[in-house]
């Protein structure tokens, strides 16, 4: 076998490749060698992805989906560069000039790639501190949506318009980050503002029995009305109510809804924005005289 | 009377539609081919129930169908407890000694679930009154559950019978050296069974057993009646029958922060 590969390397250094035999190819160590990496391929690579499978599952089941893609890529990657090298072996080949030039390439690379490195470094803080896992709902920046995945680089996020967008970990890590559903129940401030002449103590008692029949709002905690303000043009109530994380949109809607909705019936008044003119004393409006009317020559021209 | 709608029903092909009413809660059930149609409502002021059920508006009821695999059509219809654990709070906050026990009755609205006779597959789940839903934990976590007022009755005599209720006696040990404010705990009613004693609904006894607010309380389902109820005949299982005794939070309060800052 030796000898036989000894005479291939031989001739293949003192002719060009594409003067290579035929009888090289056929011959009997070379086809053998062909057999065995094939077999390895064959068998290797489907246990990987078996392994890298069983791997997420396990992980996502035990500890959180996130959990289970990386150990299911960490599987995926060191079972492919343990293949690469049984196979590199098979084929006769040397690992200690690939490792020399690696490194020399790694120390070039590691110059050239800070920013990659700073994103994988910031990728494990956020495996270890686990602000949220995937299928949270967050925003960072201008952007809100589910996670989709937590990778070594970035994290990739859906919006709720359908948007693709990859947030690098470095930036995750340096920025406000808001998670919306980390918690199971959620607490909605609803503005009300009323006309200052309505009674507050029926607006209170309107706005509770709104919260109370509402679908979505939760018994307990239970809804509080705060005075916040004496408004520039109204009087600025907040109803506090909460939901399961999950009804938080549908209970915004509806309680908003239904609010307008009492109020008109109960004949309770929304104030728009207005303002006050006074000329002199505080109290007094502005006077205001009417001159005699006269009719223009042209007015009725001007009106047709 | 509650016993008359706890049983099979086959409704033929080309009836409009068999009409069960329990409290406020109507429902519709009919045949069509080898699908089994099933409606239901609660009370509304507009809708005429002398009405033929395929006159009623789409929006005033909603039907739903079944492809069976069977042709099978006769349906059964069981009282359930809720598909949550219930928060019964007291209407008047009861204070229970330390070291000592008391007897109460609270009565829980049933659910009513249809399902094939047969083959047992259950084809839906009905509330007879709709409850709203409360929080049971902290802010961090905790569990969905029904909230319930209740009047928290001592004397078993005073019960008035009522179709949709199922009355649930619950001894309460209080095995601590403070007293026991029972404002409101939690109802685990998905381990108890239902049965028919005397026309009225009634769950097996529930042993609740305190040891303080940070401690878990230790539950006893007895799997009988009081004895004062005498022998009654069991007419549906627990949703998750429990061997004997577990042990949960019963009586935690809630946190809340609200009033440290409402913004």
């Amino acid at each position: 076998m030796n000898q036989d590969s000894t005479t291939v390397a031989s001739d293949s250094s003192s002719t060009f490749p594409g003067n290579l035999s035929m009888e090289t190819f056929l011959s009997e160590d070379f086809l053998s060698t062909s057999f065995r990496i094939a077999v390895i391929i064959a068998i290797a690579f489907p246990l990987i992805l078996l392994f890298r499978g069983w791997a997420r599952r396990f992980f996502s089941k035990k500890y959180a989906t996130h959990y289970g893609m990386l150990a299911g890529k960490i599987v995926f990657y060191v079972g492919l560069i343990i293949l690469i090298i049984t196979v590199l072996g098979e084929l006769g080949i040397s690992l200690a000039p690939l490792l020399g030039a690696a490194g020399i390439l790694g120390v070039a690379l590691g110059f050239a790639s800070q920013t990659s490195v700073s994103n994988i470094i910031s990728g494990f803080f956020l495996i270890a501190e686990q602000p949220f896992k995937v299928d949270d709902i967050i925003t960072v920046g201008s952007n809100s949506g589910f996670v989709l995945s937590i990778d070594m680089l970035s994290v990739k996020m859906r919006t709720f318009d359908n948007r693709y967008v990859r947030i690098p970990n470095e930036m995750i890590i340096k920025s406000e980050v808001i998670n919306n559903t980390k918690f199971p129940i959620r607490r909605f401030n609803c503005s009300v503002s009323v006309a200052y002449k309505e009674d507050i103590a029926r607006v209170r008692e309107i706005l509770v029995e709104v919260a109370e029949k509402n679908q979505y709002c939760l018994s307990e905690p239970a809804p509080l009305i705060i005075f916040d303000a004496f408004g520039a043009s109204s009087i600025d109530l907040l109803l506090l109510v909460w939901a399961p994380k999950e009804e938080y949109i549908q209970l915004k809607n509806s309680i908003n809804e239904e609010v307008k909705a009492r109020f008109d019936k109960e004949g309770i008044e929304i104030p728009f924005p207005h303002v006050s003119l006074y000329s002199g004393s505080a109290s007094n409006p502005i006077p205001v005289e009417i001159s005699e009317m006269k009719k223009l020559p042209d007015q009725e021209k001007i009106t047709e | 009377m509650s016993e008359t709608i706890w049983k099979t029903y086959d409704p033929e092909p080309g009836h409009p539609g068999l009409h069960i009413n329990l409290d406020s809660l109507h429902i519709w059930l009919k045949r069509k081919g080898d699908e089994l149609w099933v409606a239901h409502n609660f009370d509304q002021e507009d809708l005429d129930l002398h009405r033929p059920v395929d006159e009623i508006e789409s929006d005033m009821i909603k039907w739903s169908r079944w492809a069976l695999k069977s042709s099978e059509s006769e349906l059964k219809l069981t009282p359930v407890f809720p598909n949550l654990p219930v928060i019964v709070s007291s209407e008047f906050p009861l204070k229970i000694a330390p070291n000592s026990r008391i007897q109460i009755v609270t009565r829980i609205p049933l659910w009513v679930q249809v399902s094939q006779e047969k083959t047992k597959y259950i084809l839906t789940e009905l509330p007879s009154s709709t409850l709203s839903r409360t929080w049971f934990g902290n802010p961090l976590e905790g569990e969905i559950c029904y909230w319930l007022k209740t009047k928290a009755r001592r004397n078993f005599a005073e019960l008035e019978h009522k179709p949709n209720l199922i009355n649930c006696p619950i001894l309460i040990v209080n095995k601590t050296d403070e007293d026991l404010n029972f404002e409101k705990f939690c109802f685990r009613v998905d381990h108890l069974s239902i049965f028919n004693a005397n026309g009225s609904l009634w769950a097996d006894e529930t042993r609740i057993e305190y040891f303080g607010e940070d401690m878990n309380s230790d539950i006893i389902m007895t799997g009988k009646l009081p004895e004062i109820i005498g022998k009654g005949e069991r007419i549906s299982k627990a949703r998750i029958p429990v061997n004997k005794s577990f042990a949960t939070r019963t009586f935690k309060k809630l946190f809340d922060d609200t009033f440290v800052s409402a913004r």
